[in-house]
């Protein structure tokens, strides 16, 4: 028989936003748990080697690998606040508001008050022809391997995929003495920064837009690619496949919203490609339409961290505030905070998102 | 049981977990399945190991195009705990130690 | 109510140190990286289908494996076919393997330790029967 444990406030997940939402929560003297499925926290922040961009306040000039010890600095502090690594949360009943947690041997029950939900985004996968042999990595793996666990992911990387995430990674592969043997974007033009993209050109990378992968060959593992050209309907022009030569094929082809809970909490779901896919709608404070609910980060809708920290000190000051706790200055810091995130959505690439974020949020801003 | 030989015979592969390929997905949508719900429950794509977190959205996007509509109107399936497999063992222990 | 630093979930991949994969005389393992430094871990002996394999204790299984050359983790039930990581996260369950008996287990978050008996797994896998 499972005990119920109680508390404030529930997070989900101990990336950026998480864990900027516990330190919110945490600050304003709320019983907090935070909880996170791997054994350290940090989320994607952990294998992120390069320099942040933006303001002091979201950590420029810090690499992600140094913020997750800034915050657990603090949290490790703070009497209120519980940790839980290695604990799945497996599932969120809405009419209890009971959280389930589980590692494999251990279920533990907790009723939250609040729960805010801080899962970050998964991989897309692409379909082409043998899309599912052993060599064919999501970006993320290929930088977990690399940067994490220190092992390379093989001596020849075809790259799929020119948003940020892709021209990151090949130059983090570059770093590692991997050889990219080229990067492949379907579309007709580079999706991620130029400055990326320049830093891969000095490097002697050919990237060529206006094309994709159509097969991976190889017996049981990856030994090479076929690509070829497509044409604006995304349809592959015949005769223009080519194979290249390679071991590791690297899909970085967008991240979709990881909102399982949020479906399972009954919350008001969109679908909005600007955002990656279906997510939860949402106020200007970041609660859903259960009033129980807040999401924060890559979960609420693909971006980066810095707006993942944004938005999970909003979702965190809006919890703990809903409940009755105390956080000084709220309407100002609420307002700095939201300026904040604006000015990073600013950039011409910043406009799908802005209006993804429109999309998704409730009329007028209030529920 | 056996081991094929050669598996690089140039399949795409939706469902991971249940080995579903796309040319079974369409076959499916061909023959009247037009909801996620439905080839979900007659091929079992999207009910092993990862609950459909990798073939989802790719049978949304075979129904999107089968079917003539915007993918925004391709209806999700019922999203039920628990997220990932949990050995029964598990929930009946709860929080006692070994 | 009480609020405690709850670590019983981790405890027992705390005690195992869970240090980064590291420099070894192994092509494989990164050397010289311009920004990481890993730190050093306790070398662990495991085998995979029954030969002796050496990995970093507290690593992930897939790692371990990875930097030994394998890259094949399971054949996949109905096809037959050859299967690795992909989103090496625990989210995908591409990576299923068969461990000290146990079958069905994420080899990308598994932390490694002496002596596991590490197999590929044939579709399902089979449960152990004790």
């Amino acid at each position: 028989m499972t005990q119920l444990r109680e508390v404030d406030i529930a997070v989900v997940g101990a990336g950026p936003a998480g864990l900027a939402a516990t330190l919110a929560c945490g600050e304003s003297g709320a019983a907090t748990l935070l909880v996170d499925y791997m054994d350290a926290p940090g989320g994607q922040l952990i294998k992120q080697t390069h320099k942040f961009f933006g303001s002091e306040r979201q950590f420029a000039g810090t690499r992600g690998i140094q913020i997750p010890a800034i915050f657990m600095e603090r949290l490790s502090k703070m009497p209120n606040v519980a940790l839980m690594w290695g604990a799945n949360a497996s599932g969120y009943y809405a009419d209890s508001g009971v959280l389930t947690l589980e590692d494999g041997s251990k279920f533990v029950k907790v009723k939250a008050k609040r729960v805010i939900i801080a899962t970050g985004a998964a991989e897309k996968p692409l379909a082409f022809e043998n899309n599912d042999l052993p060599g064919v990595y999501g970006a993320g793996a290929v930088q977990t391997l690399m940067n994490v666990h220190g092992v390379k992911p093989g001596d020849r990387v075809l790259m799929v995929g020119s948003g940020n995430i892709g021209l990151i990674v090949s130059y983090q592969l570059i770093q590692a003495g991997v050889e990219v043997v080229a990067l492949v974007e379907a579309a007709g033009c580079i999706g991620g920064y130029l400055v990326h993209a320049a830093k891969l050109r000095r490097a002697g990378v050919p990237i060529l837009t206006s094309h994709t992968v159509v097969r991976a060959l190889g017996e049981e593992t990856v030994r090479g690619a076929v690509v070829a050209q497509v044409d604006q309907s995304w349809q592959v022009i015949p005769g223009s496949e080519r194979e290249v030569a390679c071991d590791v094929i690297c899909l970085a082809v967008g991240l979709t919203p990881l909102v399982d809970m949020m479906w399972q909490a009954g919350c008001e779901m969109k679908y909005v490609p600007a955002l990656g896919g279906h997510v939860p709608v949402r106020d200007e404070n970041m609660r859903a339409s259960n009033p129980a609910v807040y999401v924060a980060g890559d979960s609420g809708g693909v971006e980066e961290a810095s707006s993942a920290m944004i938005s999970g000190e909003i979702a965190g000051i809006s919890a703990a505030t809903s409940l009755g706790f105390e956080v000084k200055e709220a309407d100002a810091r609420l307002s700095r905070l939201k300026a904040d995130l604006a000015a990073i959505r600013s950039g011409p690439t910043g406009e799908k998102i802005c209006a993804g974020i429109k999309c998704a949020t409730v009329c007028g801003g209030e529920w | 049981m056996a081991v094929r030989e050669k598996t690089a015979d140039g399949s795409i592969v939706i469902c991971r977990c249940e080995d579903i390929t796309l040319s079974e997905i369409r076959d499916l949508i061909a023959q009247g399945y037009h909801t996620i719900d439905e080839i979900k429950r007659v091929s079992r794509a999207g009910m092993g190991p990862c609950q459909g977190r990798t073939c989802r959205q790719l049978i949304a996007r075979e129904l999107a195009a089968a079917l003539g509509v915007p993918i925004e109107q391709v209806e999700m399936p019922t999203f039920r705990p628990p997220s990932r497999p949990v050995l029964l063992s598990t929930i009946a222990r709860g929080e006692a130690d070994e | 109510m009480e609020i405690a630093l709850y670590s019983h979930f981790a405890q027992g991949r705390e005690d195992s140190g869970r240090p980064l994969g590291r420099l070894r005389p192994n092509v494989v393992r990164l050397k010289d990286h311009p920004i990481l430094e890993f730190p050093t871990g306790r070398e662990v002996e495991f085998t995979f289908n029954g030969k002796e394999i050496e990995g970093i204790e507290g690593e992930p299984i897939a790692a371990a494996l990875h930097a030994a050359g394998v890259r094949i983790l399971r054949h996949s039930p109905k096809l037959g076919r050859a299967r690795g990581f992909f989103c090496a996260i625990g989210t995908c369950s591409s990576c299923l393997m068969t461990v000290d008996g146990v079958p069905n287990v994420r080899v990308c978050t598994e932390p490694l330790k002496q002596g596991m008996v590490v197999e590929t797994q044939e579709g399902h896998g089979h449960l152990p029967i004790d």
